[in-house]
């Protein structure tokens, strides 16, 4: 898929939050509290992904609600186009985090069924995978002759205001793909430069643990604590019980 | 007065379409080994199934987990299904069939993708028996109409394809062809 697509502080509370936030035991599908319902857990690269009792979708250009309530029978509550050369779609707490070739957008899903953008952060074209929490949101930028000019890199951005998030910092990369939040812990894929693991603790300066080098890395689910990786060559898992020390338990190769 | 002005119009008129022939077109057409079109009506083309076998992935896509299960697009094909209920042992197990497909999400015992343009829901609930238990059709009106084997995964000579509202491209062979169409 080619698609395209900036900084902060992060206080005690932030990091209470996030731990108050993890409840990594077991199987990792989400449990919504009171209607016992699963739902899985896509990468950062999806287009589609599921928040509370709604299945949201994007395309090239739009952005579609629709009621799962009753699971086998998806009803659509919202369509609109949203803009040019949509990419991604991730999904935390009552917001929606879209990237797209020219920005990151944030949409409010206070209301489910009909989605409101609240917030935009703009930047150069580029691809750009997103993920967030309340206060900051992680995005790799990839400029190339298909994504734009944009200097590649991780994009940190203030969020805590999302009526206007704010660029704080800036880590280049070299053609950085999907990324995946554990706690505080942000893996970075990094094609044939490895799986990058920083730990974002003080998300102004994520400082860089670890890389992990040997596949072509493009997408991460962290999945309790097992970190499932698209890489080219098939699918590694994980071990990440101690989330900074990503320990390899399966190479399944698509051969 | 006005006779003389209506026929210098259509002396100038007349003239512009003589002083400069149009240049014929530079479409260049070859002859060629090339890759040709296998088209497919969409009845069979949307038919969900499920098999057994594992299957090795071609063009790998999205991956999704859920439970012990891990999912992972086969762009414009389907779904490979993977037993991860022991991670150090998580091999393929299956394959769905879903034509046209490239993204996935699940909520309970049910899976949402797109084939083709429509958004549909299929039970997996039982894993040897994967029904179809919903379908929006054209649900989704642009985008994901691109779908991964509108054109040949290699580059050179294709076929120029036309588009039916009945039968969609399904895959490539390689022919002798008569084309103008070249992918870089």
């Amino acid at each position: 898929m080619k698609y395209s697509f900036s900084k902060i502080i992060i206080f005690l509370g932030f990091i209470i939050l996030i731990y108050s936030c993890s409840k990594d035991s077991g199987s990792s599908d989400s449990l919504a509290a009171n209607t016992g319902t699963t739902t899985g857990q896509g990468g950062s690269l999806a287009r589609f992904t599921i928040s509370g009792d709604y299945l949201y979708a994007v395309t090239n250009n739009s952005l579609y609600a629709y009621d799962i309530g009753d699971p086998a029978n998806p009803v659509q509550t919202y369509m609109q186009d949203i803009g040019f050369s949509v990419e991604t779609i991730y999904p935390y707490g009552d917001k929606l985090f879209i990237g797209t070739t020219t920005g990151l957008f944030i949409y409010s899903i206070a209301t489910p069924s009909s989605p409101v953008r609240i917030g935009e952060a703009t930047h150069a074209r580029s691809c750009d995978p997103v993920v967030a929490n309340d206060s900051i949101a992680f995005v790799t930028l990839k400029g190339n002759s298909n994504c734009g000019p944009a200097i590649s890199g991780l994009y940190v951005h203030d969020i805590r205001n999302v009526l206007s998030p704010q660029l704080i910092n800036t880590i280049p990369i070299s053609s950085p793909e999907g990324l995946g939040l554990k706690e505080s812990t942000l893996y970075v894929c990094c094609n044939t430069g490895g799986l990058k693991v920083f730990n974002v603790s003080n998300p102004v300066h994520p400082a860089e643990i670890r890389t992990i080098t040997g596949a072509y890395f493009k997408d991460v689910i962290p999945f309790g604590d097992l970190l499932i990786c698209y890489v080219s060559d098939g699918i590694m898992l994980y071990d990440i019980s101690d989330p900074t020390n990503p320990v390899q338990v399966k190479m399944i190769t698509n051969s | 007065m006005r006779l003389l002005l209506f026929s210098t119009i259509v002396l100038i008129s007349i003239s512009s379409c003589w002083t400069k022939p149009r240049p014929r077109p530079t479409t260049s057409y070859v002859h060629v080994i090339g890759n040709k079109p296998v088209y497919l009506g969409l009845d069979t083309a949307k038919k969900i199934s499920y098999m057994n076998t594992a299957l090795p992935v071609a063009a790998a896509g999205n991956i999704y987990a859920k439970g012990d299960r891990i999912y992972q697009l086969e762009l414009g094909r389907g779904i490979h299904v993977i037993d991860n209920s022991v991670p150090s042992q998580a091999h393929r197990i299956g394959f769905i069939t879903v034509n046209g497909s490239s993204q996935i999400s699940i909520r309970d015992n049910y899976l949402y993708v797109n084939n083709y343009n429509d958004l549909v829901t299929i039970d997996i609930s039982n894993p040897a028996n994967i029904t179809e238990v919903h379908r929006i059709t054209n649900a989704f009106q642009d985008g994901l109409n691109n779908y991964y084997l509108a054109e040949p995964a290699e580059q050179g000579y294709y076929q120029c394809f036309s588009y039916y509202p009945d039968s969609v491209v399904v895959g490539w062979v390689k022919d002798s062809i008569w084309t103008s169409c070249f992918k870089n």
